[in-house]
């Protein structure tokens, strides 16, 4: 470093960080509400579901996974005021009808023997719509005006991708007859049609197809 | 050989005095104390797990609170693996005391703790080895709580549990030993 | 799923069998070693003194494994039972969840240490007692019922066996005590704070809370198992209770009761005794 007051680009060779983006801040808040919702809902579930399964280690994880969604429902309630909207309840909704019904019909196992439903709505549909939706956003959102959203779903999808594994592996190690994979399909193909009606955790466009 | 129980009938627990006579049988006769006589008295009254032995009387007193020979998971009833271990705990430590070389160790009440932890190692051990259902690991915390919690002490456990022939003597020193680094 | 799960529907495999607050009150013999027992224990107290420390404090580590699960379970029905603003605001909701979180945690230490210690899951039976006194349907209730009486307990019963694995030079259980004591007091300061919070303007229900707090601490007494005398195995904790805001004259009361529920079980226990020998 012979001259510290040499002049330096602000953007140095290797940051190649774009301005351009695809949401705007009105947009933008809109989705973060859709994400509140949502991770609301599925952490209210996941804690419901904990007394409902016999299961030692799921009952474990669910406990686990509860806390983490309601941090990344706690991290959007935080993102929402600073993206000009003061009262973030009036955005924490639902993209739409049939998402309310997406989650009716997830939340509706409640039985002991039906632990691989419940894993299944959470896991193998609703996790990775999350997973999706989140990628999208953040491949797509200005790498500098909305660089706060951006680092906020980092860590989230760190906890999805780590959630999804896990849930997916308690899956593989229930699911153990032809008739169980059945009864994992069957639910996952109801509740899919729902979440295809719903368009994903922010409706139509919630990873760029309309 | 005679073995009594008593009481016969029981108020405060669902307990069978001739079933506790029958395993009483069966496992004198596995420890090979049938020329004994045992007399079983179990203080229903008491929910503590906690057996005491009186070698010095004939018949030999097994003294037994009812927590010792119920099922921990349905109070109050009894349980047939915790009435097989609690009395081959006793019958065996009777055996030690009567001809076992521990004709000089300090009356059940007597023993330190320590003392009284390396004795049911001893035994528990051995118990284990003619398939009784023993926790080992259950056992090795005991022995800890006594001798500490140090690799010393963890080693000394060890050969305590392999030990076949030990008399008093042998047994306290080597609790005496294995305490010496802990204390 | 359905809002409000009784705490006979606590979803359990096999291993685990299950009892009720009345079944153990039925039950008429002692715990208590009364004077003139031949045996140099002189109290109750759970220390490695006792001539059945490792086995008590076996049963006492069940014992918080299963209270634990009851802990994640009524934390995890917080978040589901209450909608969010009308009946819980959505913080304290978030609080429950990572309690839940901690909970869960906390069970798996149990196991842990369960291991350590030589228990075995579902070796002694589970009082449900904790999720059926604790889990009221009135989210101001549940917190005086779960945040301030069970979470003291837990206070409580954490400190016992921190000092007994303090005494006994037991690095793992003490380590182990000390970190979930730290939730604990967390877990009691959450319910401390929510309650004066949500029952800021309303005296009523705030009077309603800490009665029902009251009633839960007695039940919680366990017949005496928890009180101030040596006769009791556990003790109670003032210095962490004051820590997670409970106050002097909120402690007293828990001293006070625990020390009648002590006292009326051994009149009862007595007065049982005398009828069965005069029955003889
Ligand atoms: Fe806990
Ligand atoms: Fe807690």
């Amino acid at each position: 470093m012979a001259n510290a007051s040499k002049a330096r680009a602000p953007f140095a060779p290797w940051d190649r960080r774009e301005i351009a983006g695809a949401f705007s801040v009105e947009e933008t808040a809109r989705r973060a509400g859709h994400y509140k919702w949502t991770e609301m809902k599925l952490f209210e579930a996941l804690g419901g579901w904990i007394a409902t399964v016999p299961e030692l280690d799921v009952k474990m994880r669910l406990g686990t996974h509860c806390y983490k969604h309601a941090w990344h429902a706690e991290l959007w309630h935080k993102r929402l005021p600073e993206l000009r909207e003061m009262n973030p309840d009036r955005l924490t909704l639902p993209a739409n009808d049939a998402m309310v019904r997406f989650i009716d019909a997830m939340t509706e196992p409640e039985s002991p023997d039906q632990t691989i439903e419940k894993l299944v709505g959470v896991y193998r549909v609703l996790i990775p719509r999350f997973i999706a939706a989140y990628t999208y956003h953040m491949n797509n959102t200005s790498e500098i005006t909305d660089m706060p959203t951006i680092r906020t779903i980092k860590f989230i999808l760190q906890d999805e991708f780590d959630d999804l594994r896990d849930g997916e592996m308690l899956l593989q190690s229930l699911i153990d007859s032809p008739e169980e994979a059945e009864r994992a399909a069957a639910h996952q193909a109801r509740l899919e049609k729902i979440m295809v009606e719903a368009g994903g955790i922010t409706g139509p466009g919630s990873i760029g197809f309309n | 050989m005679a073995i009594t129980v008593s009481p016969g009938t029981f108020d405060f627990v669902s307990f069978d005095a001739a079933y506790i006579e029958r395993i009483a049988g069966i496992v004198a006769g596995q420890l090979g104390v049938t020329d004994i006589d045992f007399s079983v008295e179990i203080d229903e009254t008491s929910a503590l797990n906690r057996i005491s032995t009186d070698a010095s009387v004939t018949p030999v007193r097994i003294m037994v609170h009812s927590g010792a020979f119920e099922d921990k998971r349905r109070p109050r009833q009894q349980s047939e693996i915790d009435t097989t271990v609690s009395l081959a705990r006793c019958m065996l430590r009777a055996r030690d005391r009567l001809r076992g070389g521990f004709a000089s160790a300090p009356t059940d009440t007597e023993l330190t703790l320590a003392q009284a932890a390396a004795w049911d190692t001893y035994i528990m051990a051995r118990l284990s080895r003619i398939d009784i259902p023993v926790n080992k690991q259950a056992w090795h915390y005991n022995w800890r709580n006594r001798h500490g919690f140090n690799d010393h002490s963890d080693a000394a456990f060890e050969r305590m549990w392999q030990a076949e022939s030990l008399d008093w003597d042998q047994l306290s020193s080597a609790s005496d030993a294995a305490r010496s680094v802990s204390a | 799923m359905r809002k409000f799960m009784p705490a006979d529907e606590l979803a359990r495999d096999e291993r685990f069998s299950q009892t009720t607050q009345r079944d153990r009150m039925a039950d008429a013999r002692t715990t208590v070693v009364l004077n003139g027992d031949q045996n140099r224990r002189s109290n109750n107290r759970l220390t490695p003194e006792r001539n059945d420390a490792s086995e008590a404090a076996r049963a006492l580590m069940h014992g918080i494994f299963v209270g634990e699960i009851q802990a994640l379970e009524g934390a995890g029905r917080t978040c589901w039972d209450f909608t969010t603003g009308e009946e819980a605001p959505f913080a304290l909701k978030l609080d429950m969840a990572r309690q839940a979180w901690d909970e869960a945690r906390h069970v798996e230490i149990s196991c842990k240490l369960g291991d350590w210690m030589g228990a075995e899951i579902g070796q002694y039976v589970e009082n449900t007692v904790l999720f059926e006194a604790a889990c009221s349907n009135d989210p101001v209730l549940r917190l005086a019922g779960v945040n301030r009486a069970l979470e003291g307990l837990a206070i409580d019963v954490f400190t016992t066996m921190k000092e007994f694995g303090e005494i006994a030079g037991d690095p793992y259980l003490e380590f182990c005590e000390d970190w979930m004591l730290a939730d604990e007091v967390t877990h009691v300061k959450m319910g401390s704070d929510w309650l004066r919070k949500v029952t800021e303007n309303d005296p009523e229900r705030r009077k309603k809370a800490l009665e029902f707090q009251n009633i839960v601490d007695k039940m919680f007494s366990y017949g005496g198992s928890r009180s101030e005398s040596d006769e009791s195995s556990l003790g109670i904790a003032r210095r962490f209770r004051e820590l997670a805001g409970f106050t002097d004259s909120e402690v007293d009361y828990v001293a006070e009761v625990s020390m009648q529920a002590l006292n009326e079980r051994k009149a009862q226990i007595a007065e049982r005794q005398a009828a069965a020998a005069a029955n003889k």
